[in-house]
């Protein structure tokens, strides 16, 4: 069935760190391509001008830097944000440097102290006296939500903070609902949507259901694809659950399966998934950023 | 099935999140030593009993004790476990003890307490490296000829000289390397170490890059590398190149690459060999070794690696180490 609607199209920041699912050789010749910050900013802007609607990424030092140039370049337009937090490589990385969980909170509450955001540092305060792990992540929440501001500016639309999928695969299979239910109703207090990435979708949409937690207005972040690529536990039952979470903003991931098609070859799938409200897909070339949007424009809005 | 986890690092993390999503099966206790760490597993693990002790896991029924402890002390939370009759199935992260004394000791305690036991070497139910011993056990090279192998992460690749941050993940052959001496273990059966180079990178004594040769049986000759100093390496990278007489495999955690000498090349990326699971978090494979293991548990059947098999790679890395005498530059 073919559905005539316009999807959502977010340009992605995997290539910028290198990444790519397809293989870690390819990853490491990313690497070693990739570019200043201008002209990372460039491909987000070309994407942007080709039907790109806006701008997914994990928060970094990184993407940080690209957000900024962004708002030099495009002070008169803006664009909308979909921040995913934490950026959890730098965080393993970090543990593994610090020797641990430990250290890993002792660098992140310095983090939050120096970064001066006093309402941040309050909510952690009473984390850490009274071990209470949603004060905790609001901390965090606030802490990344003022970096992203001071970076970005006001002309960018934060549409939705999604917690990376380490975080929602863990509250996922330890039952932690009350996290979840803490997180959505802060998001929700701070007028943005909710957001979660998960490669477990189907789990997701189980375990929100038993939970009795609604989907309207939350970002759900999850590969779809046609070769079931990281599609959990298989690819008919991610579509399945498309359907059952008809009322959350589903934007699929990893839809070029990390490169394995090209976007033209994936369109008429991405169109037949009832419920998709938009995509995600990385480009590491201009003439990818051009050519991929106008693609997903043309056929897709 | 009610399982207990030793040591809530990001092993135990892991490990604990994947068991509860498992048909049948719970984390019914958990146990880590500091009081912070434990003070914040008592709000995540809300229907499991939070200890600082493993003998407090005594008397609580339970069938199996994962440990995911630092390395060091592998072999007395697994003797304590034994011995004070914790559970009667282990499953214990790699690499299986200190050095190849404990890890033979272990076997023996396993032997005589009976009971399913395994090591994490979880590369073994990676859908790439699991094609590639499919490749090779089917005789599609023709007999082997030789191999070569590295182990590469870029974890302390921008550490300064002097640093102790890799301090507490002790050498890079327990750390790094023991994951690809298992999966040459499982390729190829036991192996022999011709000669070893131990460089030491970080400090004085420290054990960074290790370069060893080895003789496979039927005089299969192999090199491998390990280093954790290597740049661009943004995730661990274990790879395997294996020349038979009729063509070679290249094999890493994305990829296999056949190449036969009369015929056309042929790839498998993950995407090509069925890599879904019930449920990811990490990395498939931690996935498929925890359901091996609580398969085995409930079936009471046997599963690989075991304590025998896991101590094979600590008996090799010893011999490594002994044989870089007159080889160690610094």
């Amino acid at each position: 069935m073919t559905v005539n609607r316009s999807m959502t199209l977010l340009v992605g920041d995997n290539p910028f760190h290198g990444i790519s699912h397809l293989s870690q050789e390819r990853s490491r010749a990313r690497g070693a391509e990739m570019g200043s910050i201008g002209y990372l900013a460039g491909l987000v802007e070309t994407s942007l001008d080709n039907g790109a609607d806006g701008f997914m990424f994990s928060v970094s030092d990184v993407t940080l830097s690209i957000v900024k140039e962004l708002r030099k370049r495009r002070s008169d337009l803006g664009f909308e944000a979909y921040a995913i937090v934490p950026y959890a490589y730098e965080y393993v990385r970090a543990s593994t440097h610090t020797g641990g969980f430990l250290g890993l909170g002792k660098k992140v509450a310095k983090d939050i102290i120096f970064s001066g955001n006093v309402k941040a540092a309050a909510f952690g305060v009473k984390g850490i006296v009274f071990t209470d792990i949603a004060a905790l992540l609001k901390t965090y929440i606030l802490y990344e939500l003022h970096r992203i501001k001071s970076s970005a500016g006001k002309k960018v639309r934060v549409k939705s903070i999604l917690l990376h999928e380490i975080l929602t695969e863990m509250a996922l299979a330890l039952d932690m609902d009350w996290l979840v239910r803490a997180y959505i109703d802060f998001m929700q207090k701070l007028k943005m949507s909710p957001g979660f990435e998960t490669r477990n979708f189907p789990y997701l949409v189980k375990k929100f259901k038993e939970w009795n937690i609604g989907f309207e207005g939350l970002t759900i972040a999850t590969p779809f694809n046609k070769v079931g690529f990281q599609m959990n536990p298989s690819k008919e039952e991610c579509e399945k659950a498309l359907v059952e979470a008809e009322d959350a903003n589903v934007i699929g991931m990893s839809i070029l399966a990390a490169g394995y098609f090209k976007p033209i070859e994936v369109v008429s799938y991405l169109k037949e998934l009832k419920n998709l409200k938009g995509v995600v897909v990385g480009v590491s070339r201009l003439h990818h950023a051009r050519d991929t949007f106008r693609i997903f424009r043309e056929n897709m809005k | 099935m009610k399982v207990g986890v030793v040591g809530l690092g990001k092993m135990g993390l892991l490990h604990s999140c994947i068991l509860n999503t498992l048909p049948g099966v719970e984390v019914v206790a958990v146990c880590d030593r500091s009081w912070v760490i434990r003070r914040v597993f008592k709000k995540l693990f809300k229907n499991a009993l939070v200890v600082d002790d493993v003998i407090k896991m005594v008397g609580l029924g339970l069938d199996a004790v994962y440990v995911t402890t630092p390395i060091p002390s592998h072999y007395s939370v697994v003797k304590a476990v034994y011995s004070n009759k914790v559970a009667r199935h282990l499953f214990v992260e790699k690499t299986l003890a200190m050095n190849f004394g404990q890890a033979k000791e272990l076997c023996d305690l396993a032997e005589s307490f009976g009971g399913v036991n395994m090591v994490g070497y979880m590369k073994r139910y990676a859908v790439t490296f699991r094609k590639a011993k499919e490749l090779i056990d089917n005789g599609v090279i023709g007999d082997l000829e030789s191999l070569s192998a590295y182990a590469y992460s870029s974890d302390f690749a921008e550490a300064s000289v002097g640093s102790k941050e890799s301090l507490s993940r002790g050498g890079v052959l327990s750390d790094l390397g023991s994951h690809i001496i298992d999966l040459m273990l499982w390729f190829f059966g036991d192996l022999t170490v011709e000669s070893a180079a131990v460089n030491s990178v970080l400090r004085s004594g420290s054990e960074d890059a290790v370069h060893f040769n080895v003789k496979a049986q039927g005089g299969i000759f192999g090199e491998v590398d390990v280093s954790w100093c290597k740049r661009e390496y943004r995730m661990p990278e274990f790879s395997l190149t294996i020349c038979g007489k009729d063509g070679l495999i290249k094999v890493d955690d994305d990829q296999v690459i056949l190449e036969p000498k009369n015929g056309d090349l042929r790839k498998w990326y993950r995407h090509d060999l069925g890599d879904a699971v019930g449920f990811l978090i990490g990395a498939p494979e931690y996935y498929r070794e925890d359901e091996a293991f609580v398969k085995a548990v409930q079936e009471g059947s046997h599963v690989e690696p075991d304590f025998f098999e896991a101590s094979k790679v600590d008996y090799l890395i010893e011999e490594v180490k002994r044989r870089r005498m007159g080889n160690d530059s610094q």
